[in-house]
Order: structure tokens, then C-alpha cells, then sequence
């Protein structure tokens, strides 16, 4: 009893103290934070808006005159005969990476969430140990591990000389350089992501309430979609964003196992700022990939804090 | 007293050891394994200048990273038309390249050139041709004409390599058309926009690394490619590859030594140049790389002669590529800009 009137006094003295004080010492200790927000985040997002809104020199770099020429580029071009056209051929690299983004993230999806409840029913000691050889990969460098699916799928690769020897096929052509291989070498990378938060809550779910189900007569699909599924939402929606969002700004798979010829947005991003040297162009599709990021973002932590709204009302 | 002395002097002698060790650095900024690598040991034990070593696949990476103004880098080799650029964008440190000692011993063909006509910012280092090499397994040939690459038989579809950047690629689609280098004509400029276009369902990837196990291996039968790496492929590797011959004209650059204006060890950077240009190395380099020469070297000890290296002396006639100007560089940029979509 001493100890809730002791506390209550300690919290109201901290109320009680001037507003001032407070706020400056809040603001002092978090300065290490807005410090770090400032110059990482928000310094190179200033410098990739400014870049965006100047002019591009031919030879790469900018020119600090003012143009919006780069964000009308991304609807308009000029064709051949030098006529400002309505095009959409941007709009079709950045629709088809936002649907690559997405079948990644649903096939991972599908391959996470049963890993996943398998690992969760281990034994404490084999589950550490799945858990380690998930995370495993992520101790090689990316470059290489992308590197090692062009060995697998590439002609006389891993995959087509086993297939062979099994006398499954013979000469079969090969399985790099197209979109498939893209799609396999992005779920391959991502993967990790999406297992680890849809592991963490299928870990946190009560067995009982399965067990429960189970006693009143309910089958095992709906025990899966009433309970398991609607529980481990946010682990889901979790890993969704992690893999979807690094997934729209990928180069390396386009660029080693789709071949350079299927253009996403990383990639055309980055070679406005090499092979193109337009620079401003290069800045501007960024900032439609951050707004398009954000967006998602947005909407997605929208979406997720209406049931708790909604909860506290009631 | 005697004690302070010592102390004294074993300090300054430490303060110098960590002036010299801060000093004696270098950071080179290379086509990747352009540079034989015992040459580097070898230079870093006579000197006792500490090298590192780095690379890039196109000169489009390095101007890039150059202009971005935060490269480290004390000594770098873009091709010709590049070096101009740079001397234009003012990218580069004037280091008098004719009163080196390294300026004695480059080929007289390789001085003042239209690059760098007063030899003042570059050393010739190598030079040589790109065009595009067969797998013979694959593709019979005869490797004599750019049509064979730009619009090859129906058999090679999803069997042609380019490279990653337009480069050398628009100035071969250009000398197949009979356009000249950097036109700033926009129908000639859509002319070889249709070529690659109609080419690029031939083409499986557009890289410009791996390309020795990527046409080795057969997973292309043709490949762009340079001629001293198709001769290393061939003789090294006995990889069935022959590095075609057009008649239109093979695409020629030449790699020069020149130092970035923020480079902290432009002395070093010197000596290096002028310790590769001696005889000896070159012709070290020479035997390593299998690119032509910018230097002297000695015939008798160099590896690769006529008679045993068709890549790097050729019979049809070599164009260099030229710095475009501003409205041409844009039309390259655009026929990429629209092949890539």
C-alpha cells in the first residue's frame, strides 16, 4: 500500500515538474535519435528530392538549374521524331515490379508458413538448430548466393546434369535468363524474412486454444483458418512487408539470373546512374519507389491499427 | 640525458614509422584483373608502397564513381573517349605526363593524341579491339561480319551475349550501318535502335562479367567480347572460341593511367606509373593481360606474337571510339534507355 502511494507521488511530482525542464531534458536525451533520423535519413532524402528537381549533365552529375523534365520523362517521352508522347512504358516497369514484389511475397507465403508451424512443434533443441540453418545464409554475402543459382541453373548446372543423370531429361534448355529464374532466385533470398516473424507468433500461440477447437468438434481447416491463421496475422503481415518491400528495389536477380533484358525498378534506377547518366531521372524514379513505399506502409499500418481502435471503443 | 635521447629519438623514429606507413599507400581503380597480380607483390616489395586493388566492368561505373566526388582512388584507366571527358568535366589532376619517365618508354603512336593532346593528364597503359567471339561447338562461323551478331540465324536465338553497356555495342551496330561514331542524327540514331531492338530476342543476357565461363560453357554460342580476354580464354583455358574479324571494322579503345583530382598519393600513383612502364614489367603485363601494350616492350620475351595471336593483331581495320558530344551522348543514351524497357 505504501509502495502505490509512493509511486503515485513519484509520478506526480515528475507532472508537477516545469513543462520546460521536461521537455528540454526529453529532447536532449533523445538527441542521439533525431541526430542519427537527421543526417542518415533525412540529409540524403533532402539530397535525392533536390537532385530530382535539377537538371541532369549529359556526362552524369547535375546542373543546379531547376527542372521538372525528370518527372514528366516518367509519363512523357520524346519518340524519335523528337514528339512529346504519352508513354507508359515506366509505368510498365513499375508495374511488373510491384506484381514480381508480390508473387515473391505470396510464394514465400505459402512456403513460410508451413516451415514455419513445423519448426514451432520441434523439440527446444532441434528447433534452435532449424533456426540457425535459416538464418545461415544470411552470413554469405548476397552477391554470391545469387551467384550460386547461376551455377544451378545454367547450362550443364547442378540442376540439369542431376536431372540428367536420373534420366529425367536430356538437352534441356537452359533455365537462366528469364523470369522464372528471377522469381526463384528473389524467393530463394527473401525467404528468411518472412520465416522468422511468422515463426516468432505461431510460437506465441496458446496450444490450448487449438486443443480447444479441437474438443468442441471443430476440423482441422477450420481450426487453421478461425484460429491459427487469424492469431499469427501480424507475424504474416510482418514478414509480407519485409520481403515485399526490399523485393520492389531488387537488382541483383534481375540483373544475374533474369539477364539485364527484363528491366525493375533497381534496376533502372541504378542505371540512370551509370549506363544512362541522367541522374535527376534516376532520382526522381526513386522518390516515386519511396512514395509508392510509403504508401503501402501507410495503408498497411492503417489497416492493422483499426481492430484496436475499434477494441478500445468497445 | 642519455635515457631522454633515446626516448627522443625511438619517438621520432616511431612518429616517422607511422607518417611513412600513413603515406605509402595506394588505391587502384582498374578494369577488373587487368593487372598481373605478381607485378602488384612485386611492385609493393621494391617500393614498399601498399596497393590496394579494385574493379570495375565499364567505363560508364567508373565515371560514376569518380563524379559522385567520393571515391579514394589515386590512379584509374578509362578508355580514350573517356579520358577526354574527364579532362573536360575536370575529373582529373594534370600531372604533366610528358616529363615522366614513363612518358620515355610509351609507344610514340600513343603520344599526343586527341584525348590529351599536350600529354598532360595520361600514359597509354593498353589498348585493343572488342568485337564479338563464337563458341565453335555452337556456332560454325565464319566470324567475318557484324550481321552474323546483329542479325544472326534463326538457330541462335536466346544464344547471343552482349555487353551491359552501350559503349561498344551502338559504335558496332553503328560501323554495321555505316553511321559514324556519335551521330547526332536522330533517324540514323533510330536506325540502330530497329537493329538492336530486332536483335534482342536473340540475345539471352546483357552482361559484361563472367563472359569466359558464360561462352566457354556453352550457355551462349556468341558473346561480345575483347580480343586479349578471348586469346587468354583460348590459350589458357583451350576454350574452343574464336574472336571474330568484321569487315565493317573492329570497335578499338585504348586504356590509359590517370589520376583523379581528390587523390591523396599522386606521388605514388607516379611511381607506380613509372615503374610499370619499365621494359621488363611491361612485358610481364604484357604476357599476363594479352592486350596490346601502350609501352616499349621486349619482343623477344613477349608471349604473344603475330603468328601465334590472331586476337590482337588484326587484319580488318580498326575505329576507335570517339567522346560524343552532349546531343549525340543523349541519343546513345536514349537507344539504350528504350532497348533495355
Amino acid at each position: 500500500m505504501n509502495q502505490i502511494i509512493n509511486n503515485a507521488h513519484k509520478q506526480n511530482a515528475s507532472i508537477n515538474k516545469p513543462f520546460n525542464l521536461r521537455l528540454s531534458w526529453n529532447l536532449i536525451g533523445l538527441m542521439p535519435a533525431y541526430l542519427v533520423m537527421f543526417f542518415l535519413m533525412i540529409i540524403p532524402l533532402g539530397i535525392i528530392f533536390y537532385v530530382s528537381m535539377m537538371t541532369s549533365d549529359p556526362y552524369g552529375g547535375y546542373e543546379a538549374i531547376f527542372s521538372l523534365e525528370s518527372y514528366q520523362q516518367i509519363l512523357f517521352t520524346y519518340d524519335w521524331d523528337d514528339n512529346l508522347n504519352l508513354n507508359f512504358q515506366y509505368l510498365i516497369i513499375i508495374a511488373r515490379t510491384l506484381l514480381l514484389a508480390s508473387a515473391t511475397a505470396i510464394i514465400c507465403l505459402l512456403i513460410s508458413f508451413p516451415v514455419a508451424y513445423f519448426i514451432s512443434r520441434q523439440s527446444n533443441s532441434t528447433k534452435a538448430l532449424l533456426l540457425y540453418l535459416i538464418t545461415l545464409p544470411f552470413w554469405v554475402s548476397m552477391v554470391i548466393r545469387v551467384y550460386a543459382w547461376v551455377l544451378i541453373l545454367s547450362n550443364d548446372g547442378v540442376l540439369e546434369s542431376s536431372l540428367t543423370f536420373l534420366g529425367l531429361t536430356s538437352g534441356m534448355d537452359s533455365l537462366l535468363y528469364n523470369n522464372n529464374a528471377m522469381l526463384v532466385g528473389m524467393v530463394y533470398s527473401y525467404i528468411p524474412l518472412m520465416i522468422l516473424p511468422i515463426y516468432a507468433s505461431i510460437e506465441k500461440l496458446d496450444a490450448r486454444l487449438t486443443e480447444a477447437a479441437s474438443d468442441l468438434y471443430s476440423t482441422r481447416l477450420s481450426t487453421l483458418t478461425k484460429i491459427i491463421l487469424p492469431l499469427c496475422k501480424p507475424g504474416i503481415v510482418a514478414g509480407f512487408i519485409l520481403v515485399f518491400v526490399p523485393c520492389l528495389g531488387t537488382v541483383l536477380e534481375p540483373m544475374l539470373l533474369g539477364g539485364g533484358k527484363t528491366m525493375m525498378m533497381g534496376n533502372l534506377i541504378q542505371n540512370q546512374f551509370s549506363i544512362a547518366r541522367n541522374w535527376s531521372f534516376g532520382a526522381s524514379l526513386a522518390v516515386v519507389l519511396l512514395i509508392i513505399v510509403m504508401l503501402f506502409l501507410m495503408w498497411n499500418a492503417r489497416k492493422s491499427s483499426r481492430p484496436i481502435v475499434e477494441g478500445s471503443a468497445v | 640525458m642519455k635515457f631522454a635521447k633515446s626516448t627522443l629519438a625511438g619517438l621520432t623514429a616511431l612518429s616517422l614509422s607511422f607518417s611513412v606507413s600513413a603515406a605509402e599507400k595506394l588505391n587502384i581503380y582498374t578494369w577488373s584483373e587487368s593487372i598481373d597480380p605478381s607485378l602488384i607483390e612485386k611492385f609493393e616489395q621494391e617500393t614498399g608502397i601498399q596497393v590496394t586493388l579494385d574493379g570495375y566492368t565499364s567505363n560508364e561505373d567508373l565515371l560514376a564513381k569518380l563524379k559522385s566526388g567520393s571515391s579514394d582512388y589515386d590512379l584509374v584507366m578509362p578508355s580514350q573517349h573517356f579520358v577526354k571527358i574527364m579532362i573536360q568535366e575536370d575529373l582529373l589532376k594534370n600531372i604533366n605526363a610528358k616529363s615522366l619517365a614513363a612518358f620515355k618508354n610509351l609507344d610514340p603512336r600513343w603520344k599526343g593524341q586527341w584525348w590529351d593532346p599536350n600529354d598532360e593528364y595520361s600514359i597509354a597503359f593498353a589498348y585493343g579491339t572488342a568485337s564479338f567471339a563464337f563458341n565453335t561447338n555452337e556456332y560454325s562461323g565464319p566470324g567475318n561480319s557484324w550481321k552474323e551478331f546483329f542479325e544472326p540465324e534463326e538457330s541462335l536465338k536466346g544464344k547471343i551475349a552482349a555487353f551491359s553497356t552501350p559503349d561498344e555495342i551502338i559504335p558496332a551496330a553503328q560501323a554495321y550501318l555505316g553511321i559514324d561514331f556519335c551521330s547526332e542524327d536522330s533517324n540514323e540514331m533510330k536506325r540502330v535502335y530497329q537493329l538492336l531492338k530486332k536483335q534482342k530476342p536473340y540475345v539471352a543476357v546483357y552482361s559484361s562479367d563472367n563472359i569466359s565461363s558464360r561462352l566457354a560453357g556453352g550457355e551462349v554460342a556468341m558473346h561480345s567480347w575483347w580480343d586479349g580476354d578471348t586469346m587468354r580464354a583460348r590459350k589458357d583455358n583451350k576454350a574452343p572460341i574464336i574472336y571474330a574479324q568484321p569487315l565493317e571494322g573492329l570497335i578499338g579503345w585504348l586504356d590509359a593511367l590517370v589520376v583523379p583530382k581528390g587523390s591523396r598519393n599522386t606521388e605514388n600513383a607516379k611511381t607506380f606509373i613509372n615503374w610499370i612502364s619499365q621494359e621488363a614489367n611491361a612485358t610481364t603485363q604484357y604476357n599476363y593481360y594479352g592486350h596490346s601494350s601502350g609501352f616499349i616492350i621486349n619482343a623477344r620475351n613477349a608471349k604473344h606474337k603475330p603468328n601465334n595471336s590472331p586476337e590482337i593483331f588484326p587484319e580488318v581495320r580498326v575505329k576507335f571510339t570517339q567522346a560524343c558530344s552532349p546531343v549525340a551522348q543523349k541519343l546513345v543514351d536514349k537507344v539504350w534507355t528504350q532497348l533495355l524497357l
